[in-house]
């Protein structure tokens, strides 16, 4: 028995030859990191000095962080303000180009879908100088129309919107591109025969397009969940996670506690934490897609 | 009272109306870091605004090439997208295609439900550890360390397998080996000319990803001579020393290469980022 299974993994060696290449380094950077970051979760280390055993204490201290739930409500807020015009904009772009009679099509969809291959580094600078506070073309156009200057940038009350609207800038072709696929993937089947049973427009977007885009939906929402929590280099470029602690969201401060702070073992921590709860909420969201269609 | 065909007229002129609108929208900052990168720096923050460079200052590019290491950085961020592009490319066909392919090795179900399971640790968990591992095989501050720790891409292999799963027939591998070829001179010669779409798709997606990179590269390279474009970018706008219109113009350079390539290759761009979604 032993010996044949042991044949069997002989016959079929460039099997486990061809796919050793990933094994092997996965184990060097992915599972081995995934359990020394949780055993650093219960440490306090800076990298360079002898590791203390703290248990439970990073865990703890989460609770007291005032900044870390700061940088959570942030991840929250700027999620709320630009997911749903970005969604929205996404798919009604998404509907248009999808139309037949429409043309330059390419044409649209490459101006639409461009900021996505643009270095997030150019972005960040870009939208800061059109944001700037004296000199910035927003400004002067704000003035010009006879409004006061707005504080896009320098101030807690306007730096996430300011920041969602890059955000919408940059993802809503990402999103577009997306759903534009899950249309075409709509059998026109579909709506021949809601046409014939007598639907209008609207009943077939109810009842046949929106059903039937759903897991599209689930997916882009899902991406925008794990997006959103780990922003980085939007804020990290833009305001430094600032005014104050105005536009730090969980992966800006993630990074700053591990790379600024080199407190290795509470970042440690605090992953793990968070990355289980985007776990929960991605099965959540999941559990919609069943939901709907029962 | 409009006619039906005046109504739907007017709608769908409506509709060019107002999407050429946003498209403008959505270009406009791409026009102003072109002519940005073209102006003189007290033009670039004048009141009124300059909306059109006068005279296109093309000794921008002349200077930054003089006074950065901008040179240096493109020639970093493309061995560094090339290297990593291939490398994974190499690794996520080989093993898609054996997934796909030995169905009777004893344990292919496990191991590759394992692969997919991997999909789900995210990057912001293993960060640390990964350093880490860097700074113990003295990698840091090297290529390697850009090009390595993401090439071993579950996604990839899924994606891999699917495409290899559905097109390429068994009869052709049972062909070959009858002509006596090795296994992997039939990966090599026979399967990867056939995976070539899903690899451009996949490729596209990695380049992109290794080109933009800035956290990874803030973390781990060190020395200017090692900095990639949007390094070099961030620390140039940080410094406060360069004078900013070579930024501008920097970065006019660090975008041209991936938008050129996205107009030119538009369909393969869209089929790597509708693909990978779709299926992953």
């Amino acid at each position: 028995m032993n010996a044949s299974l042991l044949h069997r993994i002989w016959a079929h060696r460039h099997f486990y030859l061809f796919i050793s290449p990933f094994f092997l380094l996965f184990a060097v950077f992915g599972l081995y990191p995934l359990m020394f970051s949780f055993y650093l979760s219960f440490v306090q280390w800076d990298g360079l000095t002898p590791m203390t055993w703290v248990g439970l204490g990073n865990f703890q201290n989460m609770f007291h962080d005032e900044i870390l739930l700061t940088s959570l409500w942030n991840t929250l807020i700027i999620g709320l303000l630009y997911v749903p015009p970005m969604f929205i904009g996404a798919f009604v772009f998404a509907l248009l180009l999808n139309s037949a009679w429409l043309r330059c099509r390419g044409l649209f969809r490459a101006a639409f879908f461009l900021p996505v291959v643009t270095p997030m580094v150019v972005v960040a600078i870009v939208f800061g100088l059109l944001y700037g506070q004296e000199m910035g073309l927003l400004n002067y156009l704000a003035v010009k129309l006879g409004f006061a200057r707005i504080p896009w940038i320098v101030s807690e009350e306007w730096s996430k919107i300011s920041v969602s609207v890059l955000l919408v800038w940059r993802w809503t072709g990402y999103n577009m591109v997306l759903m534009l696929a899950g249309l075409q993937g709509i059998s026109n089947e579909y709506y021949e025969a809601a046409r014939i049973d007598g639907a209008n427009a609207i009943q077939r977007m109810w009842h046949i397009t929106i059903p039937l885009m759903r897991p599209v939906f689930i997916f882009c929402s899902i991406m925008s969940l794990i997006g959103t929590v780990y922003m980085f280099d939007e804020v990290f470029v833009m305001t430094q996670g600032g005014p104050g602690t105005s536009t730090t969201n969980f992966g800006l401060y993630l990074f700053n506690v591990s790379f600024t702070d080199f407190k290795f073992g509470y970042a440690s921590s605090m992953a793990y934490t968070i990355a289980f709860f985007v776990f929960l909420a991605s099965l959540l969201i999941l559990r919609l897609r069943k939901s709907g269609t029962e | 009272m409009m006619s039906r065909r005046t109504r739907q007229i007017l709608l769908r002129l409506l509709t060019y109306v107002m999407l050429a609108a946003l498209a403008a929208l959505f270009l406009f900052p791409f026009y102003w870091l072109l002519i940005s990168a073209f102006k003189a720096k007290d033009q670039i923050f004048a009141l009124p605004p300059q909306w059109w460079p006068s005279p296109w200052r093309f000794v921008n590019f002349a200077s930054t090439f003089e006074k950065t290491n901008i040179v240096r950085a493109f020639f970093n961020s493309t061995v560094i997208a090339a290297g990593h592009c291939t490398l994974a490319l190499f690794l996520c066909s080989l093993a898609g295609f054996a997934f796909a392919k030995y169905p009777q090795a004893p344990g292919r179900d496990k191991l590759f439900a394992f692969v997919l399971a991997t999909m789900m640790i995210p990057g912001a968990v293993t960060l640390i550890p990964v350093f880490v591992v860097l700074c113990k095989l003295h990698a840091v501050n090297t290529y390697w360390a850009m090009i390595v720790p993401g090439a071993a891409s579950a996604f990839g292999i899924f994606w891999m397998r699917q495409y290899a799963a559905e097109n390429i027939h068994n009869d052709l591998l049972d062909a070959a080996r009858i002509d006596g070829c090795g296994e992997f001179t039939i990966y090599w010669r026979i399967v990867l000319p056939i995976l070539r779409p899903a690899l451009a798709a996949l490729g596209i997606l990695l380049v992109i990803g290794s080109w933009n990179n800035l956290m990874w590269a803030f973390i781990v390279l060190r020395t200017k001579n090692m900095f990639t474009l949007p390094l070099l970018i961030y620390l140039l706008n940080c410094e406060n020393r360069t004078p900013f219109e070579l930024i501008m113009a920097a970065s006019l350079l660090a975008t041209l290469p991936l938008v050129a390539a996205f107009l030119l290759f538009q369909r393969q761009f869209i089929q790597g980022i509708t693909a990978g979604a779709i299926k992953g």
